[in-house]
């Protein structure tokens, strides 16, 4: 072997070694929060009322996944239809400028804190009504997946190629049809990934949570102007809480969130496979 | 004479670029009626000013008259999809839905535009498109599977079946044999000849042997001009101009 050809191969070694070490973190996370989670979780855990910080009772996280999933419902309707079409118009429209501009803010805003836009929820949403509300959260997690949602169903409308755009309206259809109900169809598979690793994203959020649902409630749901809880900020609150059954529950809670958000992108994943014509 | 098609000094920009300059013509029902030309000379931009597809390219421009039964498909409020419905258009690469069977693919513009009451009728439509693209033979025990699986030239002539099944009045078709191997070539091209029965066709080719062999009127379009139009025997054996005489004999000879 020649000097070049070694140092080709411990390049390649660095380089494999480097790659290894930066997906152990992800397996270190799951085996740690399945190693204290798993054991709590159990279909009355799904259910039941989390349990007072002491005492016996073993309480479940309800609530806060009844949270879970109302949120992030509001932020697929109300997000995710505001994304998509928003990607549909920045996709067919790239020569406007008011497409050009609205791309470069929601490049921006994919990248915003989103402490900052619970914050701004706050204001709209919580402070004029002076109660915390599952609505402002729907609403804060609707901002966080917008731009993310619009620029990938931008890139999905954008890879459909043009002559099959052609082709649709050759067919002397409405733009309406021709993007919705036929060229979607194409685009399916881009859109779909979009629309669910933007659920895994608000499905695990907690910062926009803090200032607009507070998360305290043990109510399961009591009206989108009621408080709620979520599961992250479940998590959140019993694990700074001092007590240890909650920080169970917090390990449980965890467990729970993170397999949600594992077959979300175990289904996208599976999705992307389906269609290879 | 009625005309399926006048086009009155139509003139198209793509951004600055003039490509159609002050082009004229009339085209009668029930012929074929080819556009040739050298590549870029602007057939393909031609055939899209007429069906209004330009309309997809936010750069183009358009100004002039293209008239269907003495109805100017450019003036204002006019129905794009009615224009568009009055056109069946076959594109230059084959470009079937891939993700659709063969059968959505004819059945899809039916079927979105109304044109059928039900489901048989929708199934005898389909048949009777793909039967006038003589694709049904080949087809009939795979209406469910993908259009991607056929052959080149097969979902060409299942890109014409899916253009008849609108009922078209007119049929456009932008080098419809242009990737096809000779075989499918004249398979379409013994098509194009039954459908003028039925249809009025407008084929776009830069290959003036199939314009001669198959078309009864022909223009010859250079740099974006009309530079001649006539019977097709009489531009063939009389070209009145220079630059056809060239054409025609430098690609014939
Ligand atoms: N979308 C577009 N934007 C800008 N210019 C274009 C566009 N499409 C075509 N052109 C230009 O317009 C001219 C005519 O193009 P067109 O496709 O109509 O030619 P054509 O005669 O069909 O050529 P070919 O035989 O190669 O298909 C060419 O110079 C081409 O470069
Ligand atoms: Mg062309």
């Amino acid at each position: 072997m020649n000097k070049r050809k070694i140092i080709e191969k411990l390049m390649l070694g660095v380089i494999s070694t480097l790659a290894v070490i930066s997906a152990i973190p992800i397996f270190a996370i799951m085996f740690n929060v399945y190693a204290e989670g798993l054991k709590h979780v159990n279909l009355s855990f799904l259910i039941d009322l989390p349990p007072p910080p002491v005492g016996d009772r073993v309480g479940g996280i309800g609530p806060a996944l009844v949270g879970t999933f109302t949120l992030v419902s509001l932020a697929m309707v109300i997000g995710g239809a505001i994304g998509f079409f928003t990607g549909l118009y920045l996709s067919e429209f790239s020569h406007t400028k008011l497409s050009q501009y609205t791309q470069m803010f929601l490049q921006i805003m994919v990248e915003f804190p989103t402490i900052i836009i619970g914050l701004f929820a706050y204001t709209i949403l919580v402070a004029p009504i002076k109660r915390f509300n599952a609505l402002a959260g729907g609403f804060a997690l609707s901002i966080v997946i917008i731009p993310y949602i619009a620029l990938n169903v931008r890139e999905a409308y954008k890879s459909i190629p043009y002559t099959l755009k052609e082709a649709a309206f050759s067919l002397g259809v409405s733009a309406p049809v021709a993007y919705l109900r036929i060229l979607l169809s194409t685009a399916r598979r881009g859109v779909l990934t979009a629309l669910l690793i933007g659920m895994a994203k608000v499905a695990g959020e907690t910062a926009p949570l803090l200032f607009t649902i507070l998360g305290t409630t043990f109510t399961y749901f009591g009206g989108l102007d009621q408080p709620i809880n979520a599961i992250p900020l479940l998590i959140y609150n019993f694990a700074l809480s001092p007590y240890e059954r909650w920080h169970q529950v917090a390990w449980g809670a965890a467990a729970v969130l993170l397999t949600i958000i594992l077959l979300i992108f175990i289904v996208s994943r599976l999705i992307v496979k389906e269609v290879k014509l | 004479m009625s005309w399926a098609i006048e086009v009155n000094n139509l003139n198209v920009w793509y951004g600055d670029k003039h490509i159609l300059k002050d082009v004229t013509f009339k085209v009668p029902k029930n012929i074929i009626f080819a556009i040739m030309g050298p590549s870029g000379c602007g057939k393909s931009t031609l055939l899209r000013a007429m069906n209004r597809l330009l309309d997809l390219n936010p750069y183009a421009r358009v100004e002039g008259q293209v008239k269907i039964n003495g109805i100017d498909v450019y003036s204002d409020n006019i129905d794009i999809t009615w224009v568009r419905r009055q056109f069946g258009m076959v594109f230059q690469i084959p470009n079937p839905f891939p993700h659709l069977s063969i059968y959505e693919n004819v059945a899809l513009g039916p079927k979105v535009n109304g044109l059928v009451k039900d489901k048989s009728e929708l199934d005898r439509l389909v048949k009777r498109a793909l039967e006038q693209a003589y694709l049904w033979d080949e087809v009939k025990n795979d209406l469910k599977k993908p259009a991607s699986m056929l052959s080149g030239g097969q979902q060409q002539r299942l890109c014409i079946a899916r253009a008849l099944a609108l009922k078209p009045k007119i049929i456009l078709m932008d080098e419809p044999t242009a990737n096809l191997d000779p075989v499918a070539s004249s398979k379409i091209e013994e098509l194009m000849l039954e459908l003028k029965e039925e249809y009025t066709i407008i084929i776009v080719t830069h290959n003036p042997q199939q314009a001669a062999r198959i078309s009864d009127y022909v223009a010859f379009l250079y740099m974006g001009e009309l530079i001649e139009i006539g019977e097709t025997s009489m531009v063939f054996t009389r070209p009145k101009h220079e630059l056809t005489e060239k054409y025609v004999v430098g690609r014939m000879g």
